[in-house]
Order: structure tokens, then sequence, then C-alpha cells
């Protein structure tokens, strides 16, 4: 249906490495929170992904497939 | 061939203004943010003036015995079909170039509208045609005010005002990031920025469905994309490509299911009587079609 979308993974922004593996979306390492916002910002506004937070240290990039 | 009785001008006269008027009507009262420009009107009154010219000649034109003509007229008036196929790509382009677009369902309803508009006028412009060579002028200007009025009144459909009732409500974050419009959850917005905007400049309404009609109406996901596009072009969006997160939304009341709806919005006219005025006044859409089985229960337990 064209007015609902299909969001795809990007990336995946997180401070906790072993809370996350594998999968088809590059994995980027944060240093603190403040460094994970930062750096999920910046990809969000680069390739208009939106950004989701999981609340256990990562964030999540997905981006609308048309 | 020439015919040897004068011709009767008249009914023509009258059937053309009839028709045209009745396009002319139907143009201004149009809140479809379309046609937004001078050279789309210009379009749309001349196929105005082909459609009213169609429908007001042919009976003069079968009278006069000219079949020739009528069949012409009637090979004119399937011209029009087109209508509905150039409206749609035209607007179809448009979406891929607009931030908010106005969804698959309002596209098609002015599609339709624009068509059936064309086809309206055609048929004013018949009956006012009619009624003049029957009962003479006066009647037949008195007959086609009350044929317009009729059209007027049978063609204007419905709004979302008449079936929703639509109320403010607040912006709050649940959990930290879960945006809600009142009790209606929206979406989930990661950057702490964007939060904060929200929190600062955001705008919500919640929309409750007066009867089932209305549940029904705000079922349909591309009712609420018209319902969001109107929305956007009332008080306008602080959105730009990069922005995801800050576009307006229109979601339904889910996991609850109770048929309430919300809407969210960055509006760059901080304005909440503009917003619900909008909503309010959004057409219905044709393609919702009601079955009362369908519908969810109105009064549903919240599980």
């Amino acid at each position: 249906m064209a007015d609902a979308p299909t969001p795809v993974m990007f990336a995946i922004v997180t401070t906790k490495r072993e809370a996350v593996s594998g999968g088809m979306a590059p994995i980027f390492i944060a240093e603190d929170d403040q460094e994970r916002e930062r750096i999920a910002m910046w990809l969000s506004r680069i390739t208009n992904a939106i950004v989701h937070d999981l609340h256990n240290g990562t964030l999540i990039l997905t981006v609308n497939q048309s | 061939m020439s015919s040897s009785a004068p011709i009767d001008w008249t009914p023509m006269i009258v059937g053309f203004t009839a028709g045209f008027l009745s396009r002319l009507i139907s143009l201004k009262s149009g809140r479809t943010h379309y046609p937004g420009y001078p050279s789309g009107y210009i379009s749309q009154l001349a196929l105005a003036v082909i459609a009213a010219m169609i429908g007001s000649s042919i009976l003069t034109s079968l009278l006069g015995k000219e079949f020739t003509a009528a069949t012409f007229l009637t090979l004119a008036a399937t011209q029009f079909r087109d209508v509905r196929n150039t409206e749609r790509k035209t607007l179809e382009q448009e979406e891929q170039l607009i931030l908010v677009s106005r969804g698959a369902g309002y596209i098609e309803g002015i599609a339709i509208t624009y068509e059936a508009r064309n086809y309206l006028a055609m048929l004013v412009a018949l009956l006012g045609s009619a009624l003049t060579l029957i009962g003479g002028l006066v009647v037949g200007i008195i007959g086609s005010v009350i044929v317009l009025a009729i059209a007027e009144i049978f063609m204007s459909g419905k709004h979302v005002g008449d079936l929703i009732d639509v109320q403010p409500a607040k912006i709050s974050f649940d959990k930290g990031t879960l945006l809600y419009a009142g009790d209606v959850m929206m979406m989930e917005v990661g950057l702490p920025h964007s939060r904060e905007r929200y929190e600062k400049e955001g705008l919500a309404v919640v929309l409750t469905p007066k009867n089932e009609r209305g549940q029904a109406v705000l079922w349909n996901a591309s009712q609420r994309q018209a319902i969001t596009y109107e929305a956007a072009s009332a008080v306008g969006a602080q959105k730009d490509i990069g922005y995801p997160e800050q576009s307006p939304l229109c979601r339904m009341e889910m996991p609850a299911g109770t048929g309430k709806a919300g809407l969210s919005i960055l509006p760059v006219d901080h304005n909440m009587s503009k917003l619900i005025q909008a909503i309010k006044n959004t057409p219905v859409l044709e393609s919702d079609k009601w079955s009362k089985m369908t519908s969810p229960v109105i009064n549903r337990k919240e599980m």
C-alpha cells in the first residue's frame, strides 16, 4: 500500500558493543551517550534515515523504502 | 444541408451560461489547493466552455435535424474521459516534489471530482437548454438556477468535520522517546534535539469519530494522509529533506483500537484554531466506501 511505509534497517549506533551482533546494517560504536546522539543525528541528516531509541544503549536508523 | 427555419439561439445561450456557471462555482469552492496557478484555472475554464457548449448545443442541433453535428458532439463528450488521467498524472508528479504528500486516495478523489464536474456542467447545460426550449426564456432561467442549486447540493461531498470531532491535545513524551498526541501514541523520536523541538513548538489534536461512518473514515490510511496534508498546508510543517522525524503524522490509537486518532505536527504558524479548521474542512474521500460490516464497533472496550 502506497501510504504505509516499509522501514528497512539502515544503521545501528550503540554504546554497548555486546548488545548488538551481526545483521545487514553497519554498527557504529560510540564512547558515550553524547557521542552516540551526535553520530545518530549526523547519519540521520545525511541519509534521511529515522532514528529510534531501543532504550538499551542502542539507537537504530531506518529508512523508508518506497 | 441548410435549415430553412431561423435558428433559435436562446436555449443555447441559457444552457451554456448555466453549464459554465456550474463549473465556475465548483472551481471556486474547491478546497484541494488545486489548481493553484492561473494557468491551471485557464485550462479548467477552457474545458468548462467546451463542456457547456456540448451540453447546450446538442438539443438545438437535433431539432435542426443536424444529426452529424449531434454525433460529433457526443464524440467530443467522450474526450472528457482523459481529464481524470491528466489530473492524476499532474498530481502524481507533484507528489514527488512536495514534502507532505497528498496520498494516492486523495489524488484519485481529486481526479474523479474534476472529471465529474465537467460532465455535470454538460448535464446542467443540457437541462437548461431543454427547459428553455419547452417553457421559454423565463422558465429556462428559473429552471437553470434550480438545477444549479440541486447539482451543487448533491455534488458537494461531506467534510471530515461533519463526521469527526477534532479537539486540541497535548504533546508529551512517554518512556523518554515515545511521542504522544493526547492519549494516542504517534511514533518513536530517537533524537533529543527533535524531541525538544516537539515539546516547545509542536501542536497535536485528537480526532474522535462522532458515529460509525466517522470511524470508518478514520481507519482509512489514505484519508488520514489527506488530513495530514490539509493540516500541513494550513499551518505549515517544519520539515526538510533529512528531517524525517519532523513529518506531521496522523495515526490511530493503537493497540487499544478505540477508533480515535491523533495528529502531531511541527507547525510554522503556531495556530491551533487554524489547524482544527483545516482538518474539519478536509473532504471525505470517495475511496472509503462505508459498509457496516467492516466498520469496527464504535463502543469497543479497551483490551
